[in-house]
């Protein structure tokens, strides 16, 4: 080894970082040059000095702060939107504001109303770029990267839907729940977006097509998959009124017998209760006997019995 | 080697009240995933310290730590069901932290933002709300123990937001760089070479001291 080798190594050298074999190369070399043990025991005071750095604990009450502030952002993250509109209400309420800051938090909840409420077509605020159903076939979805949704409103007297979400641009996507892309969004949005809110609400707008097989689909895989137990039950009971089939048996048996919350079990077994088969009684008996939570054994039993009859 | 992160990366933590077993701790990720709030804020008290601490040190200014810990702890909750149980959950999780430190230090750097409290009230304000675990020093020796401390942070400063990303994990985290290496998501020679680029400007900012 000679001298700029060694130094190529000193660094991870001192760090004990280097294979046994460079390290005992090193330390030979070391043993025969004065200016390389120099630059070792420089490089040893640098060391000596950057330990001088004050090492500094987070104070109790930044580490509270700290704690307190995500609590709130993870309480939006899981109400969505409604928690968010609740959150621009509350200071309007309840706490006195700056005359300018009033007007805007007014603008931006008159903006909301307008956009709610207004007319389908033609009241897109400016700024917003909308994408109207009949440009729709112009945006290429496949490729579309879409880094957040919104909003998504469905609109019971026409039976459609605006959805606005964020791409390269935010966009707002409108048209009937029957058009094919808007469909492709909304499945998506119930099978990936992160956000369990905007889940929720995706697969409530979709309950009126919710004999559409795509639809169907994603509201059987929202049930079975879905991290959020909430969504689960939404979507259990945006299908408990479709035409049973072995699909829906196995989704609800699934549900039954594998969901961690008791609470979707109890409502798989009153839609299993109304459809109970030769494959459906033995497992609520199985679940009657062994279901760790008892107001589900007991609904199971209920259900075992009114079968017998 | 995620214990190894965790236990390495707690090496300056006061002690926690407890420290769950692999089981255990599986079983709150488990649960976490299928949306129990309770058991994700379980897992976030796990680890928040080491988290807070991490980022008190890259960006000094307590808002900015604040905002970095928020952000990463949101992108766990956000990313959580992607999460596979047959990995270990802390190695994913400081992945997680290390990327939103990264993206967050670039982001910084780029505003021309990213460095040490230059006014006396940005020093002040710095030391009010973080507590120095050392004991008590006569006035001359804090005062010039202080004027090290601020010359470290200048010259950390300096680098650019990778190499300062593995100087801070390998000379005051002691992690291993091939640890840092998964970290960071890079190869263990790139951090070897930021690690030498690193050290390479602290000589030559910190010589005088030297």
């Amino acid at each position: 080894m000679n001298c700029r080798e060694f130094e190529e190594s000193l660094t991870l050298f001192l760090y004990e970082e280097l294979p046994a074999e460079r390290r005992t190369a090193c330390e030979a070399h070391l043993a025969g040059c004065g200016a390389c043990r120099s630059a070792l025991e420089e490089l040893r005071r640098l060391h000596d000095v950057l330990a001088q750095r004050p090492r500094r604990e987070p104070s109790p009450e930044l580490m509270v702060e700290c704690r307190q502030a995500l609590d709130e952002a993870l309480n939006r993250e899981q109400l969505g939107w409604r928690g968010l509109v609740r959150e621009w209400l509350s200071p309007l309420r309840f706490h006195p504001m700056p005359r300018v800051a009033m007007a805007l938090t007014l603008v931006v909840f008159g903006f909301g109303l307008g956009w709610t409420l207004g007319p389908r077509a033609g009241r897109v605020p400016s700024g917003t770029p909308a994408v109207t159903p009949s440009s729709l076939a112009g945006v290429d979805l496949e490729n579309m990267r879409i880094s957040g949704i919104s909003r998504v409103a469905p609109d019971p007297r026409t039976g459609e839907v605006r959805i606005t979400m964020d791409a390269e641009r935010r966009v707002i996507l409108e048209g009937s729940l029957d058009d094919p892309r808007i469909q492709q969004v909304l499945v998506y949005a119930v099978k990936s977006y992160d956000n369990p809110g905007i889940r929720r609400d995706t697969l409530d707008a979709l309950r009126a097509r919710s004999s559409n097989p795509k639809v169907r689909g994603a509201m059987l895989y929202a049930m079975r998959h879905d991290p959020n137990a909430g969504v689960r039950l939404e979507a259990l009971d945006a299908v408990r009124g479709l035409e049973w089939d072995s699909d829906l048996r196995l989704a609800f048996l699934d549900a039954l017998e594998h969901d961690a919350n008791p609470g979707v079990r109890v409502a798989a077994v009153d839609v299993l209760a109304t459809h109970a088969d030769e494959t459906v009684l033995p497992v609520l008996q199985r679940v009657a006997a062994s279901d760790s939570n008892r107001y589900v054994r007991l609904k199971c039993a209920s259900a075992v019995r009114e079968l017998g009859r | 080697m995620a214990d190894g992160i965790c236990l390495e990366l707690a090496g300056n933590v006061p002690e926690q009240p407890s420290r769950l077993s692999g089981v255990d701790e599986l079983a709150l990720v488990r649960r976490a995933q299928e949306g129990d709030r309770a058991a994700f804020d379980a897992l976030v008290r796990l680890y928040d310290q080491n988290v807070l601490r991490l980022a008190l040190r890259l960006v000094r200014s307590p808002e900015e730590a604040r905002d970095l810990y928020q952000e990463a702890f949101l992108k766990v909750y956000r990313s959580l069901r992607h999460f596979r149980l047959d990995a270990r959950f802390s190695t994913w999780l400081y992945r997680v932290v290390m990327n939103v430190c990264l993206d967050y230090l670039r982001r910084q750097k780029a505003r021309k933002e990213v460095q040490a409290p230059e006014t006396e009230e940005g020093e002040q304000e710095y030391f009010q709300t973080v507590a120095d675990d050392r004991p008590a020093l006569d006035p001359e020796r804090a005062a010039h123990s202080k004027e090290i401390g601020r010359r470290i942070q200048s010259a950390l400063s300096r680098l650019n937001t990778r190499e300062r990303m593995v100087f801070e994990l390998k000379h005051y985290q002691g992690l291993r760089l091939r640890t840092i290496g998964e970290l960071c998501g890079t190869t263990e020679q790139t951090v070897k070479n930021s690690l030498f680029r690193a050290t390479q400007k602290l000589r030559l900012e910190l010589g005088d001291l030297v």
